[in-house]
């Protein structure tokens, strides 16, 4: 499985020049934990609901200070046609929970490892499904031929 | 996706609590109608830059003709 076919939700993003008081309300609105910081076509950082904490809340920086201040950067990325297992290998190398997909440099947008688990719980449920049949209705088995 | 400006895109709610959202878009930045856009919210007004994913569809706006 290719890494853009486990993206589920739409990515958003906003310039470097935005406030992380408009970074936050855009979050709320949209119901998402990251936002891409983009200029351009290029990606130059990712901001998360945690940099607001680490780097805004706790630190009490101004609402009005830019975005690019306080994002993520460089990001982890990978590239949108790239196996689903390298980006399983970018998770575990890397320590983070959202990878930036990229295609000819490009943002597309943002897998998390929330979303590869409801994708490995469904493949589990999947193949799970012939055992607990043949466990359930092992009684039905039709006796063996009398020779 | 395809989309031209104009047109609005609605994002399906990912939980049974989260609610329908849609926006406009007022700027292709892809080629041939391909994202990102540039689009409004209708809730909130914001405008941000939206890279769709599965969760996405688009109702294209009717043109009149001449």
């Amino acid at each position: 499985m290719r890494t853009i076919d486990t993206i589920r939700r739409s990515g958003i993003g906003i310039r470097p020049e935005q406030t992380v008081r408009e970074a936050a309300q855009v979050m709320e609105h949209s119901g998402v934990g990251a936002l891409a910081i983009v200029e351009g076509a290029r990606l130059r950082g990712i901001l998360t609901d945690r940099d607001l904490v680490r780097r805004v809340l706790a630190t009490g920086l101004a609402l009005d200070a830019r975005v690019d201040d306080v994002m993520t950067s460089p990001v982890v990325s990978i590239d949108a046609d790239a196996d689903v297992h390298d980006a399983f290998a970018l998770f575990r190398t890397h320590g983070v929970r959202r990878l930036a997909v990229v295609r000819n440099g490009q943002f597309v947008g943002m897998v998390t490892i929330d979303d590869l688990l409801v994708d490995l719980a469904r493949d589990l449920v999947d193949l799970s499904r012939p055992i607990t049949a043949e466990i359930a209705h092992a009684h039905r088995d039709s006796a063996l031929p009398v020779a | 996706m395809e989309a031209h400006i104009g047109d609005r895109i609605v994002i399906k709610g990912h939980r049974v609590d989260e609610p329908v959202r849609d926006c406009e878009v007022i700027e292709v930045h892809g080629q041939d109608g391909g994202p990102p856009y540039l689009v409004r919210w209708s809730d909130s007004g914001h405008e941000t830059l939206f890279f769709p994913g599965s969760d996405a569809t688009v109702e294209h706006l009717e043109h009149s003709g001449a």
